[in-house]
């Protein structure tokens, strides 16, 4: 992250040709870089570990570098949706299943803390739990017939349940708000501490990304991660070893559900409102766009899809009228040039960029 | 009595007899190979054995329980391994993944612990690592345990999903062609391994093309023609037989 963003200013800018001592910002990653850069489908431990650690440590200094109120806000939202995507990601891109669904398990996660905290006055620490578990909830009620279903129309039915849902929301005024949704759901708090900056929320936000993201590591590399990527490459041979293909696509399907559930009671807690609008057809279709952009059966790809396409629509904001056709034409790019996703092999491609910006430095350099 | 036996087993498509009235049993310890001719229905039975697809009418006794209302992975998981015709490696996992997913049956854990990774997890990963590389090393594959299964040789995969069938310690292996698509040297190799499963107390039973092999490992043979069984019995007297000889000779439904 500190790199792209660096970069993006760097080059927009006239070449330089005095060393600065900010320069030396720049080697620092490089050399860490440079020691996980062996990465591809290693079985080793330390290599993920000093991958990871890179990682955090962006993470937990990117606020302070950039002490803007904006890109904070910016990246809790790019946070909720990392935890979402990578729900999804683990039923998608591992399970290789489909789910046009999800924004449904984000919309009862969202609303069952808006309900649970305004009118019932739950404080939002237990709201939060009720939210994941109520999603999980569903999930696993729908998933039961559902999950018998396989590709396009496995795609259809979930895309149904999401748009029932969200009939669902705007026609139970009592209960919902109806179209206009519910508002002054309090800030997120633990023990008193509430989480009212967006510094703080970042860190929020970031942490559980962290936490939820070293959960689905250490799922992905055990005996459930196995069973996931068998289901999802040939169902057939998965039951020949004796896994129940059925339990475990809807075992993942719960998870998937309670990561989304976790991230819309903190996006109602953040946004501070609940309405139908932000669980639409058009933000699940956001949310399956970042785990496809991102990389499918990787755990960095969700996350890497998150922080760009929050980033990206951004951006495109400025330019009003024209946003939507230029997202939609940087989108088809992306997927001709990135057809295993932007987060597949991150840092061989971050190397490969540094790489490519030093060679430009210096050669603009020569000729000056 | 036999490991495996079925009786009557009938099983039609769309109004085709794919089997009709098959009845055979497969000695506990021992090789039994199964031949016939293309579309004979061998792959068929062995569906039906593991459970992908269901008979429509007949009994399967295994280990003398009835397995007919089985799900595959439950059969599975009472002792049944199998390899696939169409070669059916993940090839999104490691190679020692793959063999490492044969296990799975056996480790205990659920999503809460697996996700935290609690001690007796990792203890039994580690355990289940070093078991699967031994599995590796008696196949020759020690070398790319890490590299993809998708990146093997076709031989290599072959080897690989033989291996995943032998990790979940089955008692009946069953293997659809294993030999298809392989060199000489590599069915060489193939046959010792097999005949060393054997040794390891491992029932095996074989649907092969490879006349060959099968008369060269097999302790009994059946032979399936047109859905019928044909024959059955040690390999020197099926070879002689006139009705396997007619089958084999003449195209198939003609005379």
């Amino acid at each position: 992250m500190i790199v792209w963003e660096n970069m993006s200013s760097q080059t927009a800018k006239a070449p330089q040709t005095r060393f600065r001592k900010r320069d030396l910002f720049y080697l620092m990653p490089l050399w860490l870089i440079s020691l996980i850069a062996p990465d591809p489908y290693l079985y080793h431990k330390k290599e993920f570990k000093k991958k990871e650690l890179f990682y955090l440590a962006a993470i937990c200094f990117a606020p302070l570098i950039w002490s803007d109120s904006h890109f904070h806000h910016l990246m809790v939202l790019a946070g909720i949706y990392a935890i979402l995507a990578l729900g999804l990601s683990l039923f998608m891109g591992y399970a290789g299943q489909i789910s046009l669904g999800h924004a449904a398990f984000f919309g009862i996660g969202a609303y069952t803390t808006a309900i649970l905290t305004t009118r019932y006055a739950v404080p939002t620490f237990l709201a939060f739990w009720a939210s994941a578990l109520s999603a999980a909830l569903i999930a696993h009620l729908i998933g039961r017939p559902i999950l018998k279903l396989k590709g396009y129309f496995l795609a259809l039915a979930t895309l149904g349940f999401g748009e029932i849902f969200l009939v669902i929301v705007r026609e139970s005024t009592s209960l919902t708000g109806g179209v206009i949704g519910i508002f002054g759901i309090p800030w997120f708090s633990v023990m008193g501490f509430s989480f009212d900056t967006y510094l703080k929320q970042y860190y929020l936000a970031w942490g559980m990304v962290t936490g939820l993201f070293i959960f689905s590591k250490n799922l992905v590399r055990s005996k459930v991660g196995r069973a996931l990527l068998a289901v999802g490459a040939s169902e057939d041979a998965a039951s020949s070893v004796g896994i129940n293909v059925s339990k475990t696509k809807l075992e993942i399907f719960d998870l998937g559900a309670a990561f989304a559930g976790w991230a819309g009671s903190l996006f109602a807690c953040i946004m501070s409102t609940a309405s139908p609008e932000a669980f639409s057809l058009g933000f699940t279709i956001l949310i399956v766009m970042m785990v496809i952009l991102g990389g499918m059966g990787n755990l960095y790809g969700p996350i890497a899809g998150a922080i760009l396409l929050t980033w990206l629509m951004d951006i495109l904001s400025k330019y009003q009228e024209y946003s939507l056709p230029v997202y939609s034409v940087i989108l088809i790019l992306l997927l001709i040039f990135f057809p295993d996703g932007v987060g597949t092999r991150l840092n061989v491609r971050i190397i490969y960029l540094i790489g490519y910006w030093a060679k430009k430095k210096k050669r603009d350099k020569g000729k000056l | 009595m036999a490991l495996l036996s079925t009786e009557e087993i009938i099983k039609e498509y769309d109004g085709i007899r794919a089997l009709d009235r098959i009845s055979l049993k497969v000695e506990k310890g021992s090789i039994k190979g199964l031949i016939g001719p293309n579309g004979a229905g061998k792959s068929t039975l062995f569906h039906l054995i593991s459970g992908v697809e269901k008979p429509d009418s007949g009994k399967i006794y295994f280990k003398g329980k009835e397995i007919r209302f089985l799900e595959p992975h439950e059969r599975s998981a009472l002792g049944i391994g199998r390899t696939f015709q169409t070669l059916q490696v993940w090839g999104n996992m490691t190679v020692v993944e793959n063999i490492m997913a044969g296990m799975n049956r056996r480790l205990k854990g659920g999503y809460l612990s697996c996700g935290l990774r609690f001690p007796w997890i990792r203890k039994s990963e580690n355990e289940v690592l070093k078991e699967a590389k031994e599995i590796l090393d008696s196949l020759g594959l020690l070398g790319k345990w890490e590299s993809l299964a998708s990146q093997l040789p076709y031989g290599k995969q072959k080897l690989l999903e033989l291996g995943r069938a032998l990790a979940m310690k089955p008692e009946l292996l069953l293997l659809d062609e294993p030999a298809s698509g392989l060199t000489l040297a590599e069915i060489e190799q193939l046959s010792q391994h097999i005949t060393k499963v054997r040794q390891e107390g491992v029932t095996v039973f074989i649907v092969e093309h490879h006349m060959g092999m099968v008369m060269e490992i097999a302790d009994e043979i059946a032979v399936l023609h047109n859905g019928e069984l044909i024959a059955e019995g040690r390999p020197e007297a099926v070879r002689m037989n006139p009705r396997v000889i007619e089958a084999y000779l003449t195209r198939r439904g003609g005379k």
